[in-house]
C-alpha cells in the first residue's frame, strides 16, 4: 500500500498533469499559504494576493509541465510564480497609484504575520537572520526589489546609486544569502 | 542580443523579477541557450524563496474559489473531493471565468520529466484520503501531524464553543481527549494510549458518512498533536484512532481503536 508521506511534490504535480483536482487541492494545502503569504507581502492587500494565488495554482493546472523537478523544489516554482504576478500586479500604473497612496499606511504596519507552520518559522527565523547579516546597502537594495517589488533601476534612483552599484550589491547579498542558509542548513538553496 | 556578460550580471536582479519587460526577454533569450547561467539562475532563485517562504492563513473560501474554476474533471478522474471543505462565504464569491486548458498532447513532452504515470493512481488515492479536512493548512508534513504545546490545547479549552471529544475504547475506557474549536483547529490534549514500537503509529481520522480520512499520524507515543477539521460544517465527524505500519496508511488497516463524536 502506498504510504501517506511517499506522496511527493513531483508526483502531486504529475496527478495534476492527469486533471487530478485532488492532486492540485493537495498542492494548494502545502504551498498555499506560502503563495498567498509573499503576494499578499508584496502587493500589501488581502484581495489582491487572493487574486495572485489563484492565478498560480490555476496556471498550474492549466501548465503543469512548467515545473521542472530537476530545477528546483516547487514551492520554490510557485513562490517564483507568485513573486512575478504579484510584481506584474504592482506594476501596473493603477496598482503603482493606488500602492503609492497605501505607502504611509505600509510603513506603519510592516509587520508580516509569519506562518504558524514550525518549519516555516524555523526557516523564516534563519531567513531574516541572514538578511539581517547582510550588509545594510545589499539589504536594502534587496528588500526593495523583492518585497517592494521595484526594478533594479528604481532601487537604484531611490537610494541615489548607479544601478551597476545596485546590480552588484543584489549579486553580491544573493550570493551571501545562498552561503548563509547553506551553512544553516536550510534546504532547496544547497542543491 | 545580450552578451553572457550582460546577463550573467542581471541574473540575481532577474531572479528578483527586479528588471524591466525589455531585458527580461533579453536574458530569457540568453538563457535559453546557456546552461551555466540557467544553473545560476535556479540558485538565485532558490533564495529569493527562501526570502519568500513564510506562510500566512489562507483565507476561507480561496480554494473553493479556485476549485469553481476548474473545468468538470474527466470521467476517469479520482474521486470527488470529500464535501467536508468549507464553503465560500457569499462574500468571497468571484464570477467564474471561463477557463480554457490545452489538450493533454501539449503535455507530453514534459511527463517523461516527471515522475511515472503508473503512480498516479497511487498517488491521487493516498491524496484523496489525506488531504480533504486539513485542506486549510500549509505544511509539508503530509502524514504527520503537527506538535502543538499544552498551552495551546488548553488555550483552545478556553475558547467559547470549543467542543470536548473523548475518545473510548469499546469497553468506554478514555484513550484519549481531544478539543476541538469553531474554527475548526483541534488539538490533543491528553493521551493514554500506549506506547508502540517504532515499526507502529497511531494514526487519527475523521469518520463522516462512514468515510474515514486520515486526519494524520499522532506517532509512536502521542503527544502535542494538532489537527484541522473543515470550519463551519455542519456535518458531524468522529474521531477514530487506529495502529497502522509507520508511515500511516491510506485507509484504515486496523481496527478502529476508539472512536468520539465531535
Amino acid at each position: 500500500m502506498q504510504q501517506l508521506g511517499e506522496v511527493s511534490d513531483a508526483q502531486l504535480v504529475t496527478a495534476v498533469a492527469r486533471y487530478s483536482e485532488v492532486a492540485l487541492a493537495e498542492v494548494y494545502r502545502r504551498h498555499g499559504g506560502a503563495v498567498y503569504g509573499l503576494a499578499r507581502r508584496v502587493l500589501n492587500s488581502p484581495a489582491e494576493a487572493e487574486d495572485v494565488t489563484q492565478e498560480v495554482f490555476l496556471r498550474l493546472w492549466n501548465q503543469p509541465d512548467r515545473f521542472d523537478p530537476g530545477r528546483g523544489t516547487l514551492r520554490s516554482f510557485l513562490l517564483a510564480q507568485s513573486h512575478a504576478r504579484a510584481v506584474d500586479a504592482i506594476r501596473s500604473l493603477n496598482a503603482r497609484r493606488a500602492r503609492e497612496a497605501k505607502d504611509a499606511q505600509r510603513t506603519a504596519s510592516a509587520e508580516y504575520d509569519m506562518s504558524h507552520e514550525a518549519w516555516d518559522l524555523a526557516l523564516a527565523d534563519k531567513v531574516s537572520g541572514a538578511l539581517a547579516d547582510l550588509p545594510e546597502d545589499e539589504r536594502r537594495a534587496i528588500e526593495l526589489a523583492y518585497f517592494d517589488g521595484r526594478t533594479y533601476v528604481e532601487v537604484a534612483a531611490l537610494l541615489d546609486t548607479p544601478e551597476g552599484t545596485v546590480k552588484s550589491r543584489i549579486r553580491n547579498g544573493m550570493r551571501r544569502m545562498r552561503a548563509a542558509l547553506v551553512e544553516a542548513g536550510v534546504q532547496g538553496v544547497d542543491a | 542580443m545580450m552578451t553572457h556578460q550582460q546577463a550573467s550580471e542581471l541574473l540575481a536582479v532577474f531572479a528578483l523579477d527586479a528588471v524591466d519587460s525589455h531585458e527580461q526577454e533579453l536574458i530569457e533569450a540568453h538563457l535559453a541557450d546557456c546552461p551555466r547561467c540557467r544553473a545560476e539562475l535556479d540558485a538565485h532563485r532558490d533564495v529569493a524563496a527562501a526570502l519568500g517562504n513564510s506562510v500566512e492563513q489562507l483565507p476561507e473560501g480561496l480554494w473553493s474559489s479556485i476549485a469553481s474554476r476548474l473545468p468538470p474533471r474527466p470521467a476517469e478522474e479520482p474521486p470527488p473531493m470529500p464535501a467536508l471543505l468549507r464553503e465560500a462565504p457569499a462574500s468571497d464569491e468571484r464570477p467564474a471565468k471561463r477557463f480554457h486548458r490545452p489538450r493533454p498532447a501539449a503535455l507530453r513532452t514534459s511527463r517523461g520529466r516527471l515522475v511515472s504515470v503508473a503512480s498516479l493512481a497511487v498517488a491521487a488515492a493516498a491524496v484523496a484520503a489525506v488531504l480533504a479536512v486539513n485542506l486549510v493548512h500549509a505544511n509539508d508534513q503530509v502524514s504527520s501531524l503537527r506538535q502543538a504545546t499544552p498551552a495551546s490545547a488548553v488555550a483552545a479549552l478556553r475558547v467559547p464553543g470549543h467542543k470536548v471529544v473523548d475518545v473510548e475504547s469499546a469497553r468506554h475506557v478514555e484513550l484519549a481527549q481531544f478539543v476541538v474549536v469553531p474554527s475548526g483547529q483541534g488539538y490533543l490534549v491528553r493521551s493514554n494510549l500506549p506506547t508502540l514500537s517504532s515499526a507502529k503509529t497511531y494514526q487519527l481520522w475523521g469518520v463522516i458518512d462512514g468515510r474515514a480520512i486520515s486526519l494524520g499520524l499522532l506517532g509512536q507515543d502521542p503527544h502535542g498533536a494538532t489537527f484541522t477539521l473543515g470550519g463551519g460544517s455542519s456535518r458531524t465527524a468522529t474521531l477514530g484512532i487506529t495502529v497502522e505500519p509507520a508511515g500511516g496508511s491510506v485507509v484504515p488497516t486496523g481496527t478502529m481503536l476508539a472512536a468520539g463524536t465531535v
